[in-house]
């Protein structure tokens, strides 16, 4: 049974719609990811979820229970906010047993469960310090380690890493995960990262005005974009989207775009019959177009090198293809600078076409 | 579930919001009763006079008058105009020149740090010693320079004694804004007194408008200093509230009228500083 | 000109500037302030009242027997039990009254503003009219008895608030309480408020009840600015003076509900015992600085 259901979820505040229709399901010990850009009603979701919200309509189920009425009290559901909320004037040893104590456990208990979840979120060494003296990262594993004392049935997680710089934030990326295995509850955690998204969660939804744009596990996401919006936002950096049309011309099927063609004859029974309008858009991850200096691949296509951005292990290569600027990413090669001649090849199993007026995919 | 308990504690907050608006408006509630009732109505308990009149006002203002004998206002035959002329002026200019010294020695204070340590806990001390104690001396003193009955000596009395507030509430102002725009005008040549016309001031307008409204209403209720100075000049309004309640005892309707004229200026005053008193300026911004 | 010269003339005036801020003050507090406190110190070494047929400049130093009589002043002594009694009662009434308005009055509701500019307006009425309010409230043919205590408790219920010292004193607190309730309120509400919702919020998630939170979160974070209003407060208590001269003159029996403030002044103004009443003053004054001195240290570290 799955520890939380959420049914046709809709919120307006005044004459916004923040949650439009949003149903989602989570499993036990899975953990789902809320991703979106800012004002995509993930939050708003999240707090519903939690209690702290009444929703306009739609059901909230937690182990299979209706609480629609229940106050957020009652719940039994940690939430973790986005700036923390630790308890300024009390310990940390307080803050975690904070929960513990409104359930009028006994003292001895409280002590050793607050040893234990402070162990699990190596925090022993600050058990006696203040909330206000933490610091950022030590500030989010009290928070977690608050509602997770309670051993909750659901955990909920409210862009937890926003607030911590970017070198910090790899760091805490890879402690949240191990923590999350550890701990092993229902997570349902709220991002506008794609990347967390990627590396935390088992599955995601992607949402995008009060709609979830689409539901699956990452690889799926990445993958199979279903709709425009999750094939940009997903994957950094983003999908090649190049405007084009679909041309005939002796039996051959092309995608067109100014002087740019690419065959895609290989698809033509899959997309016959699929709405095809003049106006498409295809995509193409960067890492999905090779870049070499010679042609050895018989499909490779001339590119002119515009910039190129160095990453370490990989290369961005921005490449001027017919007129049509492809981003491509690939190993560094030093003979490679603005303006070398290069050529690169379009892996077509990883091609995505969308039709540009209702942004689907169609395959 | 959720929704019948807010509509009870809904319910509960504004019957004990009407408790306590009750427990507010009773004294002054009392004292407008009284003040339009006639002599044979002040022992009754009815709110409303049954025959409302204003001559307790009127009398205030023309004492040949009397109500209900010649007994009364024996002691008391002025009008209560000049006493009201009184408050005026020295609340006024009173604060007034606590406006003007405490501004700027605000401003030396925060700024640059003008009159060390000593001078803010003097401020400080001056607000915690009961005015009581300064009464002996001073009455030697004003006696030996005739000050006493002088608008002169009310009027720095006054100033004297709310310069802490006024120094207190505008440094808070002046604190707020950035010194680096005064800084920029510093450096292209103007000198300080110019930087405080030209930038300070516009910008704590506000604060200080609301500061000096303050001050007044604080002028306005004193009480201990004008009845320590005043013999026949320079009576204030509040001075003239006590002569009244100890002289025609039982004149409950001339004591609420005149109460309520003193009131007025002080609570409207108030109302429109309530905004500033909320965001907390009351206790001198203390942060 | 170039730089340099700018930033010297800058120097220049800033500082003939910094005297000058504060010498209008300097002028007004020592004219007003600091010579009455140096005669205050002289007069008190010394035998003299205005009576006394010679100037005051010219009283012998007679040394500290008037400091001396302080200490064995009786009334004195009560004046100051009298007011610290005052003190203790009022601050927390004002508080707890004050923190039960707050309540009240968080979170929104239609008629928020109006009724906050109704809880607020005692704070503005002068403390003479506040005093002679409830003086004529609480007469024996006034409001209190006719209204409540007579429908009640019938004709013998009424009282004479007044010639009962522990009664006047109670009418005198209780206008002191219904004039500062706001103030504290006041101070208590912004605190209040300054509480982040988030830490409620996340009390709520961890299954606490409203009053709960009250007790663990709120009260606690509002803790310091509560602690400040009271001294302040305090402070202003303790020299209270206007309402107890209007309502009772420190009566009944001459001195029954005399505060310090009160006894000084009569000290002063009523028996003309001039340097006597210096002498008290000076004593006062002392101890009030010395106790601020030692009160405000550990406060100033927290206010920083």
């Amino acid at each position: 049974m799955p520890k939380l259901v959420v049914k046709n979820l809709r919120k307006v505040f005044g004459t916004f719609e923040a949650v439009k229709d949003v149903s989602f399901q989570v499993e036990e010990k899975e953990t789902l990811c809320l991703l979106g850009p800012s004002g995509c009603g993930k939050t708003t979701t999240l707090r519903i979820i939690a209690g702290l919200e009444v929703p306009t309509s739609g059901e909230v189920f937690v182990d299979g229970v209706l609480v629609n009425d229940v106050p957020p009290q009652k719940r039994q559901i940690g939430l973790v906010f986005q700036d923390y909320a630790i308890f300024p004037h009390l310990s940390v040893f307080e803050n975690i047993a904070y929960g513990l104590r409104v359930r009028k456990m006994p003292e001895a208990q409280i002590k050793t469960k607050v040893h234990e979840t402070a162990a699990l979120i190596d925090v022993k060494s600050i058990l006696d310090a203040l909330g206000k003296k933490l610091g950022l990262s030590e500030m989010q594993r009290v928070a977690i380690g608050r509602s997770i004392a309670l051993n909750p049935k659901l955990l909920l997680l409210d862009e937890p890493l926003s607030n911590i710089d970017a070198k910090a934030r790899e760091r805490m990326r890879a402690e949240l995960g191990k923590l999350q295995k550890e701990i092993g509850i229902a997570t349902v955690y709220v991002t506008h990262d794609q990347l967390e998204a990627m590396t935390l969660a088992d599955r995601i939804a992607v949402m995008k005005n009060g709609l979830i744009e689409q539901i699956g596990t990452t690889s799926e996401i990445y993958d199979n974009a279903r709709t425009l919006f999750v094939a940009n936002f997903i994957g950094s950096p983003s999908m090649n989207l190049i405007d084009c049309e679909l041309v005939y011309s002796e039996e051959r099927a092309i995608l067109k775009s100014g002087d740019f063609t690419l065959d895609i004859t290989e698809f033509a029974e899959t997309i016959k019959g699929k709405p095809k309008g003049k106006e498409l858009v295809f995509g193409i991850r960067p890492e999905n177009v090779s870049v070499d200096i010679e042609k050895t691949d018989p499909t490779a296509v001339e590119a002119e090198v515009q910039l190129v951005e160095p990453l370490g292990a990989k290369s961005i290569y921005h490449l001027k293809i017919s007129g049509v600027t492809v981003l491509a990413k690939g190993h560094p090669m030093a003979e490679v600078n603005v303006g070398s001649k290069v050529w690169a090849t379009f892996n077509k199993d990883k091609l995505h076409l969308f039709d540009k007026k209702t942004e689907e995919a169609i395959f | 579930m959720a929704r019948t308990k807010g509509v009870a504690k809904n319910i509960v907050r504004y019957l004990l919001l009407i408790v306590v608006c009750v427990w507010t408006l009773a004294p002054v509630a009392w004292m407008v009763s009284l003040s339009f009732k006639g002599p044979t109505e002040w022992y009754a308990p009815n709110l409303m006079p049954a025959q409302p009149i204003v001559d307790n006002y009127i009398n205030l203002f023309i004492p040949t008058n009397p109500i209900g004998g010649s007994h009364f206002f024996t002691s008391i035959t002025e009008p209560i105009t000049k006493p009201l002329i009184n408050s005026l002026i020295a609340a006024g200019l009173g604060t007034l020149f606590a406006v003007l010294v405490g501004f700027l020695a605000a401003y030396g204070v925060s700024r640059y740090r003008a009159g060390g340590t000593f001078t803010i806990f003097f401020t400080l001390l001056t607000r915690m010693l009961p005015g009581a104690t300064f009464v002996a001396p001073l009455m030697v003193f004003y006696s030996s320079i005739r000050f006493i009955d002088t608008y002169v000596g009310l009027i720095l009395l006054y100033t004297a004694v709310t310069l802490t507030y006024a120094i207190w509430l505008m440094k808070g102002f002046i604190d707020e804004i950035p010194p680096e725009w005064e800084e920029a005008a510093l450096l292209e040549g103007a000198s300080p007194w110019t930087v405080l016309r030209k930038v300070t001031i516009p910008l704590t307008k506000g604060g200080l408008a609301a500061s000096a409204l303050f001050i007044f209403i604080l002028n306005w209720s004193e009480f201990l200093f004008a009845l320590v100075i005043s013999v026949t000049q320079v009576t204030t309004l509040p001075v003239q509230i006590s002569k009244y309640v100890s002289a025609v005892g039982r004149m409950y309707g001339t004591q609420a009228s005149l109460g309520i004229i003193a009131t007025i200026p002080s609570v409207a005053l108030g109302y429109l500083i309530q905004k500033h008193l909320v965001t907390g300026f009351t206790f001198g911004r203390i942060r | 000109m170039s730089i340099t010269d700018r930033l010297a003339q800058w120097m220049g005036k800033t500082e003939s500037f910094k005297k000058l801020s504060t010498l209008p003050l300097s002028l007004v507090l020592n004219f007003v302030l600091i010579v009455p406190f140096a005669i205050m110190i002289y007069l008190s070494f010394t035998k003299w009242e205005p009576l006394a047929g010679y100037d005051w400049w010219r009283a012998p130093i007679a040394g500290i027997p008037r400091f001396i009589e302080a200490f064995a002043d009786a009334r004195l002594a009560w004046a100051l039990i009298r007011t610290a009694i005052f003190v203790a009662v009022v601050l927390p009434l004002e508080f707890l009254l004050g923190l039960g308005m707050a309540l009240l009055l968080l979170g929104d509701f239609r008629g928020k503003k109006a009724f906050t500019s109704i809880i607020l307006y005692p704070m503005m009425m002068p403390w003479v009219v506040v005093g002679l309010g409830f003086y004529l409230m609480f007469q024996y043919f006034g409001p209190v008895n006719l209204l409540i205590l007579r429908p009640v408790f019938g004709e013998g219920g009424m009282i004479d608030w007044f010639t009962d010292p522990v009664l006047a004193f109670a009418v005198i607190i209780l206008a002191d309480v219904w004039q500062w309730t706001p103030l504290m309120f006041l101070i208590i509400y912004a605190g209040l408020v300054a509480v982040p919702n988030r830490l409620v919020e996340a009390a709520e998630v961890l299954g606490a009840s409203p009053s709960r939170i009250l007790r663990t979160v709120r009260l606690p974070l509002i803790k310091p600015l509560v602690v400040i209003a009271l001294i302040i407060r305090g402070l202003e208590a303790f020299k209270v003076f206007d309402i107890v001269y209007i309502m009772t003159g420190g009566g009944p029996g001459g001195n029954l509900t005399e505060v310090i403030s009160l006894y000084v002044y009569k000290l002063a103004i009523v028996y003309n015992n001039t340097s006597y009443a210096c002498a008290v003053s000076l004593i006062i004054m002392v101890a009030i600085a010395l106790i601020t001195r030692l009160a405000i240290r550990p406060l100033e570290v927290k206010v920083e």
